[in-house]
């Protein structure tokens, strides 16, 4: 009986390990469940039936859960597991990954990244090397009804009320604008005259919808804010989010909180939810990433406003107009087994055909002759690669290893503030102190 | 038999047998938890990064003395002990109730209380979602109800967030309560109530006499299960709020989540859980005497 247990122990704990090494020729990526992932497979499947019959290597994916992936994925890599050769990267995580990727500069030369936008790639450089191949760029558009809009251009009756409300709201004669030329405070006086709460005839009940959730992803999207009044992360190297641009950005907010031209519940909201708002017809204009432009404009899915929604740069600020960019792109695992055959597969990924496909797949690659070749399937991609190109900005230290460390402090401090928590005094001194803290380690 | 058994063995034949069959047991209990404990304790007491897992840097009680000077820290033991006392109370006043007034038909329709089980099953996390959902403002159910009774709020901001999650916490748990405190009222023993009406007891006096001292071990049971699980409350927040707005919704559960996860400060965040497990310890071994105290009077 012992000899059958201790048989039966051994033969249990060889299993893994013959499980766990790596398959010469066949290559894992590490990549989260989604539309980024069904498309990454087109393009896999692109690769597996064309050039990787050539190269000897099969790609295939393994996907981890949306919820707390990045954490899981961390965890992996400092584990040194090499269960996978590539893996999903994005910008705010980048630091904390680069200890355990190689960067891809050989994989990825200078002719190849040429046809990317530069701030892509900046968004995945980290000292100088770049740890993956962008693909997917995300930028912020401003949403707007443009049926609503384009009738405030026009008709002057609507006009003589914006005027008046901007009068007694903001202190200051003001007249409507095309939303290109918007300044923040432009977009506040829109946004207060297509609000209910000060104008009773206005089509929406409300001007705009924020997201104010206590969540990383809104302060990207609060940043530009920032940024478009000469603001930034750090100066000379020190935290500097207690300026008079971090203050300027979240009294714009915060007017229109108390002007009531944001849903009360938006201190709650992210992403799906200002979506459902204006989806609803409920909301004027919105700040939102380009991904939402797709479901938004068709008519299928949103009767309402598909086909009226127009898209402009976020407001300008005394620096001009802003936005916030990242990508996501996939790396090479240092503790992978197969580096090699990796290797292949991130130079196929980084050419104009893997690319292409993944675009045709619902992917947004930062290539920008790729965007502009399928402006008639997408109309918004020309654009993206516009306003990546114009506006786009990576802020000091956004590829860090503190970036999230940090974004989670300012949207512990601001979402408090928003929410009537703290004032704006503290929430300043307390995002300076918790970002110097951070950034120290 | 026994004897018959062990008859031609000598008398250590097979002593190691026992060991091998609970070896892989003690392996996996010491995989499991011993190295984990032991990592804690290391990492509670140094400064650690995900780069650097491997080789924490020695910093004594500094996390500890950080975690208990951080407002935050405080802010969500706050919270979690107000959410805690709150729901718990609230499960068992709804549980009991419940079981009192649905005994009688759970007696007959057994599979009422399977039905009444249904909110139980549910991940804490989807009813996140779903809540999320009904929330809306735009295309959840609930504000449009709200609406017609002339509620125009909103049930996550800074004036409600608060009884939202909590209301949804009770929704989910109550059959927790309703399961537990319904065995223990079943086995009280009829002859004890019918002797009290022979007496001339009124419902009042003999739910006063008999039925609550009588329920006094099952109610602190619950209560203890329900206080320690709520007061650990994470999923169904996080997905509903995020902790927000700002921190008014900040569980200890998710400070330490955010802590080590988000702000790497593996250290504080590991020492932070420390701090509420040696807290749970406490309150558990409080309870424990009371309740052995109890049994044996």
């Amino acid at each position: 009986m012992t000899n059958i247990l201790r048989k039966t122990l051994l033969a249990g704990l060889a299993l893994p390990l013959l499980s766990s090494a790596a398959m010469a020729g066949e290559v894992t990526l590490l990549f989260w469940p989604g539309p980024e992932s069904e498309a990454m497979q087109k393009v896999l499947d692109a690769y597996n039936a064309g050039p990787g019959k050539t190269d000897g290597i099969t790609v295939k994916q393994l996907l981890f859960s949306r919820q707390g992936y990045f954490e899981k994925e961390q965890a992996d890599l400092a584990a040194g597991s090499s269960e996978f050769d590539l893996a999903l990267v994005t910008t705010y995580t980048l630091g904390r990954y680069a200890p355990y990727l190689d960067p891809i500069d050989a994989q990825v030369p200078a002719e190849v990244k040429a046809a990317f936008a530069p701030v892509s790639l900046q968004s995945l450089t980290l000292d100088g090397k770049l740890y993956g191949v962008p693909t997917d760029i995300s930028v912020h558009f401003l949403y707007y009804r443009k049926d609503l809009v384009d009738r405030l251009l026009s008709d002057t009756e609507w006009q003589k009320r914006y005027a008046a409300i901007a009068k007694e709201k903001l202190g200051r004669e003001m007249q409507p604008k095309a939303p290109d030329d918007w300044s923040w405070d432009d977009w506040i006086a829109a946004a207060l005259f297509f609000s209910a709460a000060d104008n009773p005839d206005s089509p929406t009940r409300f001007g705009t919808v924020l997201q104010m959730k206590n969540l990383i992803f809104n302060i990207m999207l609060w940043q530009a804010t920032l940024v478009s009044n000469g603001g930034d992360w750090l100066a000379d190297g020190r935290p500097a989010i207690d300026g008079p641009a971090a203050r300027t950005g979240l009294q714009v907010y915060k007017t229109l909180i108390d002007a009531k031209a944001t849903p009360p519940g938006s201190i709650s909201y992210e992403y799906p939810e200002a979506n459902a708002a204006f989806q609803a017809g409920q909301a004027a204009t919105m700040l939102q990433w380009n991904a939402a432009f797709n479901e938004l404009n068709d008519p299928a899915k949103s009767p309402t406003v598909a086909g009226k929604i127009g898209l402009a740069p976020l407001p300008a600020g005394s620096a001009g107009h802003k936005s916030h960019v990242h990508s996501l792109g996939i790396g090479l695992n240092t503790a992978s087994k197969n580096k090699a055959d990796a290797g292949k597969v991130v130079a196929w990924l980084a050419t104009k055909d893997a690319m292409t496909v993944y675009a045709q797949a619902g992917g947004t690659p930062p290539v920008p002759e790729i965007l502009k070749s399928m402006a008639a399937a997408r109309p918004e991609f020309p654009l993206v690669g516009d306003f990546v190109d114009r506006y786009g900005f990576v802020v000091t230290g956004g590829t860090a290893a503190y970036a999230v460390p940090v974004y989670e402090v300012l949207a512990e401090k601001f979402s408090a503030f928003w929410a009537g928590q703290i004032d704006l005094d503290t929430a300043l001194k307390q995002a300076a102190e918790g970002m110097a803290e951070r950034i120290k380690g | 038999m026994a004897s018959a058994a062990g008859i031609g063995r000598r008398p250590y034949e097979g002593r190691w047998d026992g060991l091998w069959l609970l070896g892989p047991l003690l392996l996996f209990l010491a995989l499991l938890l011993g190295f984990p404990a032991v990592a804690n304790l290391v990492y509670s007491l140094s400064e650690v990064r995900f780069t650097g897992l491997w080789s924490p840097r020695w910093v004594g009680l500094d996390n500890y003395a950080t975690v208990l000077a951080d407002p935050a820290f405080w802010g969500a033991v706050g919270f979690s002990a107000r959410f805690a006392v709150v729901v718990t109370v609230a499960q068992l006043l709804l549980g009991f109730a419940l079981v009192l007034a649905l005994d009688p038909l759970i007696a007959k329709r057994r599979w009422l209380m399977a039905f009444l089980l249904l909110p139980m099953m549910v991940s804490p996390a989807l009813l996140g979602v779903m809540y999320r959902l009904m929330l809306n403002d735009f295309v959840g159910v609930i504000p449009q109800y709200l609406q017609l009774v002339g509620f125009s709020g909103n049930l996550l901001d800074a004036d409600w967030a608060f009884t939202t999650v909590a209301v949804i916490e009770v929704l989910q748990w109550t059959p927790f309560a309703v399961l537990a405190l319904l065995t223990a009222y079943q086995a009280i023993p009829g002859e004890l109530v019918e002797a009290a009406r022979i007496d001339g007891a009124g419902s009042w006096s003999v739910f006063r006499r008999i039925t609550l001292p009588l329920m006094v071990p099952a109610l602190a049971i619950t209560g203890f299960i329900r206080f320690i699980d709520s007061f650990r409350v994470f999923d169904h927040i996080y997905v509903l709020t995020g902790g927000g707005p700002g921190t008014l919704t900040q569980s200890l559960s998710i400070y330490i989540y955010r802590t080590f996860f988000q702000q790497e400060r593996i250290g504080p965040a590991v020492a932070a859980s420390m701090l509420l497990l040696l807290a749970s310890i406490v309150v558990l071994r409080l309870l424990m005497a009371q309740m052995l105290r109890g049994s044996r009077g």
